[in-house]
């Protein structure tokens, strides 16, 4: 018993996704609450500028990969995870995706980078990418799957060939599935009709 | 004779400073424990000698962590409502904590809520984690050069 709150605590401190300070992140979408309230599991990350400068204290930048992670993290203006898992199918629908599709896209000059669309699961997932005077600034991934819908919005300078850098961290899973190759596809959306392989959710959240 | 009363003489020294400097930084954690109790009709459980394991923990993580609060709930059988807990923390914790994780199911069985608190150079960091019938409650402190640190000699330890 005790033990567990040993292994909480010293896991925590040792892996300590920790971050925040909310600023320029967005608040959360009133189509958000719907779906919590709809969700039979709910995971939210929200790590500000402040706590992911306090999560990259932990890497020392020892080897190559590492530092750039590092680098990465502190630059980053912040990272907002949502999670929604469903007991069935059709507890949300395509509108609910669209409202949300819309919401983090207002503000920002968003440029789709990848859409994919498969008919017979009715899976989607889209990821979108910021540009700030034509450089990358943020990233969007929304993946929606019959039983599961995922919110990935990152800001700050990055790109696509990043983000498998970042998907160790806490509800970030979802980009190890995403192919950085698919950047140099820019503007070139597809619809594909045929079944995806199943995704290998997971990203330790905490 | 004079040793054996020297032992707890010298032991209380040290816990006693140990325990009053914790009790300094623990924020509204008693609040939050206090709440949950009342809420929820259930006991919390403090760790016995809790002063003592901070001393050590700050001790040996070199001031990486410190400030350390364990409340422990058992047999925590009430039904609850995720939106609901994690108001009534954010209330107890108040002003500067900011909430980085939060894990619901809406059956209400399993909650987890990971608040931070920037601190100067340290971070402060409240877990609360229901696991069925279970509800385990902490706080600390963290410094993580100090901490990142220690963990480093340790990674460096385990290639040797």
């Amino acid at each position: 018993m005790k033990n567990r709150v040993i292994v909480w605590v010293l896991g925590l401190a040792a892996v300590a996704v920790p971050a925040m300070a909310q600023s320029g992140l967005p608040l959360p979408s009133p189509v958000e609450k719907e779906l919590a309230a709809r969700a039979s599991n709910v995971t939210e990350v929200t790590l500000g500028k402040n706590m992911l400068g306090f999560a990259a204290k932990f890497m020392d930048g020892k080897d190559k990969d590492e530092e750039a992670t590092k680098h990465l993290i502190e630059g980053l203006d912040g990272i907002y995870v949502r999670e929604y898992e469903f007991d069935k199918e059709g507890q949300y629908t395509a509108v609910d995706v669209e409202k949300l599709r819309s919401y983090f896209q207002a503000g920002g000059e968003w440029s789709s980078i990848v859409r994919e669309r498969d008919k017979k699961s009715g899976e989607s997932t889209d990821v979108m990418m910021k540009m700030v005077n034509g450089q990358p600034h943020g990233i969007f991934v929304l993946d929606a799957e019959p039983r599961e819908l995922s919110i990935v919005l990152i800001l700050g300078p990055v790109k696509m060939e990043d983000l498998s850098k970042l998907s160790g961290i806490g509800g970030l899973g979802v980009l190890g599935d995403l192919d950085p190759d698919s950047h140099s596809n820019a503007n070139k959306n597809k619809d594909k009709d045929k079944a995806k392989a199943p995704k290998a959710k997971g990203g330790g959240d905490e | 004779m004079r040793r054996l009363v020297l032992i707890p003489v010298c032991f209380f020294a040290l816990a006693v400073p140990v325990v009053v400097l914790a009790n300094g930084v623990q924020g509204g954690f008693d609040q939050v424990v206090s709440s949950i109790e009342a809420r929820y009709h259930v006991h919390a459980d403090r760790i016995p000698l809790l002063g003592l394991v901070n001393f050590v923990a700050r001790t040996s993580t070199g001031d990486g962590v410190r400030g350390m609060h364990v409340a422990e709930i058992e047999d925590f059988d009430a039904d609850v409502d995720g939106e609901e807990l994690n108001k009534l923390v954010a209330e107890k914790l108040g002003a500067g904590w900011e909430r980085v994780i939060r894990e619901t199911s809406r059956k209400g069985g399993s909650q987890t809520l990971i608040f931070m608190k920037p601190e100067g150079s340290r971070m402060g960091m409240f877990v609360l984690d229901l696991d069925g019938h279970e509800m385990d409650v902490v706080q600390m402190s963290v410094d993580p050069d100090h901490l990142s640190e220690k963990i480093g000699k340790y990674e460096h330890h385990e290639r040797d």
